[in-house]
């Protein structure tokens, strides 16, 4: 997984919990259980969380927080949840949001 | 609906040590925080905070973020996580959102410490993936171990901007760039100078033009800006890179003091929307207290003493405590928040251009225009001297209050005295014995073990070093300046890396005795 | 400074008017600018009309982007620009969360 640290110079080796799969539309992914939804997409190299309602333009992570809702995502069927503050089990599907939904429209 | 003497919104610095000394006191106090985890941004900083040995400096901001977890415990604050307060009412009570229900609280007493929020510059194509703030860049090195991207660019030259920078290279990251509109750096010369010397560009008088990508950031460009911040044509540069840090600043988040009512007020000094308060951060509503950043933008350590101040004083209008011992803390408390509110950095100062340090030396305007002392600047400062044998060389320039470098000399070679925001001075090098302590108790990184005749034709410095991988004994590179440049060959001699030391390793180089006063950094080849 | 009758000048069209201010309901610096120029000029007045502010994060990253602009069209420092107002809950709740009153 090409973002992760491994050795930090002050923090050492992060601490971990166990390597868990997970589904990104679709496709198979790994990370660590207890670690937020979009840390573990960081680390597998994705960027885009969700295309906006308006513009349909991607968006991706951006306060980290869990205050600037950027990086919600479609999580076990349910929308909006924001993945860099919901911690990551087991198993759980995480979908790419187009506005508010999982499915592109394609009628616009 | 459940009643407590006091009631803490906000597990951050200055929330839980207003929880602690109320407790201390014999209040029930219940401290609300809407993370997973307690701490606020302390959890974050993982360098070594400034100031005295009371304001806990020399300490890295996590560790001292889990002394206050300890102390809360201990004194029996209860912290609530994953709970949030939604909203303030009418005679003190809150409504705190917690799993899937709402609870009522009604609070004799309540201190809002919600801290502040990162402000945004906008730019053309900023909301692309990859153009994130540069706490969510700290959120994601320091607390879930994910480097932010490969190579970034940061706009900002604040503490915050210069920190993080650091923190991206500490993690492994590399840094293209550190950008500013001003035309001065905003944060403390010796943040800017251990970037710089790592060989970052700093583009001051620069902003953002556009970031380049359709799908994510893949470069960005920049561009001069003129007296009035408006872009000057013909000036663009392009970095490749795949992340930008937006670091411009906070604004408190005091939309819960706004719904109750209390006298608030848009201070610009303070960082926008502000409740009134008095010296103990007493809004106009009675038993009604702001502390922290929500009151004000400054930093952890000032947080800490306001967040006491105001846990005293609601327990002293309380009952919980007498008139003389509360007048006697909250007189400690002021004193701590005056010796760290001075210097050149002091709330006063603030966007005014200091010319001379308080001894008189002329402040170097290379540090403040491009992060680093210029090698003719540099031997004006009264750490800097030329002796036989080893000595430390303090390349401290600027008036801050700090002063653990005194302390940590058992030779007494350094001095500061009593008034903190001097420069220290080498008093008398003769003893040294270069045990390195000041190298590594410096948490501004700019104490060097200097021996100019280390071997004929040679000299030896020491450095502080807190990068991976460590340099080994033997290793041949690069000596790099001041400005991050190579200035000469240099051979490592010596690693010394001890617990006392906490993680700043002392690295050793051996350069041609002419650079002892130019080489300050290593970079193997 | 509410004055509607003040004379702010022509809406004069933007080189950046595209720019993206509210991220969450995508609203754009034009929009805010000529919004101004119809005669919102407080921040209350600009949220309701335009939205920005009223996304899932609340006005939390681009209030003071926005506050700016209105005070940039009038002509004043935006510490003058009557400021938005905070109601509960001041963090996004679902329906079905904020209708379940638990004993504490």
């Amino acid at each position: 997984m090409q973002n992760r640290i491994a050795e930090h110079p002050i923090l050492g080796t992060p601490q971990k919990g166990r390597l868990v799969s997970f589904s990104f539309d679709g496709k198979n992914m790994e990370g660590y259980e207890g670690e937020p939804i979009a840390a573990a997409l960081k680390a597998g190299g994705i960027m885009i969380h969700r295309y906006t309602a308006k513009q349909h333009k991607p968006r991706g992570i951006f306060c980290a927080i869990g205050r600037c809702t950027d990086c919600v995502m479609i999580v076990d069927g349910k929308p909006n949840i924001r993945t860099c503050v919901t911690p990551l089990k087991e198993g759980m599907e995480v979908r790419t949001q187009y506005g508010c939904s999982a499915k592109k429209d394609d009628t616009l | 609906m459940k009643r407590y003497n006091l009631i803490v919104v906000g597990a951050g610095p200055a929330g839980l040590c207003a929880g602690i000394e109320a407790a201390k006191r014999g209040m029930s106090v219940i401290v609300f925080d809407e993370n997973e985890k307690p701490g606020g941004q302390l959890f974050k900083q993982i360098h070594k905070f400034f100031g005295s040995k009371e304001h806990k400096a020399k300490i890295r901001g996590f560790k001292i973020g889990e002394q206050l977890l300890k102390e809360a415990a201990a004194t029996g604050v209860e912290v609530r996580l994953n709970a949030t307060v939604t909203g303030l009412y009418p005679d003190k009570e809150i409504m705190v959102k917690h799993g899937d229900g709402m609870y009522h609280y009604k609070g004799d007493s309540i201190i809002i410490a919600t801290g502040a929020a990162e402000n945004m510059v906008p730019f053309e194509n900023w909301t692309l993936p990859g153009v994130i703030g540069a706490g969510a860049a700290q959120t994601l090195m320091n607390l879930h171990g994910i480097k932010p991207g490969n190579r970034i660019l940061m706009l900002g030259s604040g503490n915050v901007g210069l920190v993080v920078s650091f923190q991206l290279l500490q993690a492994g990251c590399e840094v293209a760039a550190l950008v500013d509109a001003a035309p001065r750096i905003g944060g403390y010369g010796v943040h800017a100078a251990k970037v710089a010397r790592t060989g970052v560009p700093f583009y001051l008088s620069h902003t953002i033009i556009k970031a380049e990508g359709t799908d994510h950031v893949t470069g960005v460009i920049i561009g001069e800006v003129d007296d009035h911040f408006k872009p000057i044509p013909g000036t663009e540069k392009q970095f490749d890179v795949d992340t930008i840090c937006i670091a411009v600043g906070l604004s408190p988040m005091s939309q819960l003091l706004k719904m109750s009512g209390c006298t608030m007020e848009d201070n610009p000094r303070r960082g926008g929307e502000v409740p009134v308060v008095d010296e103990y951060g007493e809004t106009s509503i009675p038993q009604l207290f702001a502390a922290g950043d929500v009151s004000g933008i400054e930093e952890a350590s000032s947080a800490m003493i306001k967040g006491k101040m105001a846990g005293i004083r609601a327990a002293y209008e309380l009952g919980f405590c007498k008139e003389t011992e509360t007048e006697n803390s909250l007189e400690k408390c002021t004193a701590d928040l005056d010796s760290l509110r001075q210097g050149m950095f002091a709330p006063g100062n603030k966007g005014k251009l200091i010319e001379k340090t308080e001894e008189g030396i002329p402040v170097s305007m290379n540090l403040l225009t491009k992060g680093f002392v210029a090698d003719g600047e540099i031997i004006h400062f009264p750490g800097v001297t030329s002796q036989k044998g080893i000595h430390p060389v303090i390349e401290c320039t600027q008036n801050i209050p700090c002063n653990p470098c005194q302390d940590a000399c058992v030779k007494h070679c350094i001095k500061i005295g009593s008034h903190i925001t001097s420069l220290p001075v080498v008093e008398n090098p003769a003893p040294c014995t270069g045990c390195g302590l000041c190298v590594a108790s410096c948490s501004g990184q700019a104490i060097f073990l200097v021996n100019e005749n280390y071997e004929p034709g040679f000299a030896s410095i020491t450095m502080p070093y807190e990068f991976l991988p460590l340099p080994e004994k033997g290793d041949k590179g690069k000596g790099l300046g001041r400005d991050g440049k190579t200035v000469c060959d240099a051979e490592i001699i010596d690693v010394k890396s001890l617990p006392a030391f906490d993680h700043t390793n002392l690295v050793t180089m051996k350069v041609p005795a002419e650079f002892v006063m130019k080489a300050r950094f290593f970079k193997a080849v | 400074m509410n004055d509607r009758l003040r004379d702010i000048g022509p809406f004069v069209p933007g080189r950046d008017d595209d720019l993206l201010i509210c991220r969450c309901e995508e609203v754009t610096k034009g929009e805010i600018r000529q919004a101004v120029h119809e005669g919102m000029f407080t921040m209350p007045e600009i949220r309701r009309y335009l939205r920005c502010g009223m996304g899932l994060c609340q006005g939390q990253t681009c209030a003071r982007l926005v506050k700016g602009i209105i005070a940039s069209e009038l002509h004043i420092a935006p510490s003058e620009v009557e400021p938005a107002s905070s109601r509960g809950p001041v963090r996004p709740t679902e329906m079905s969360t904020l209708g379940n009153e638990e004993e504490a």
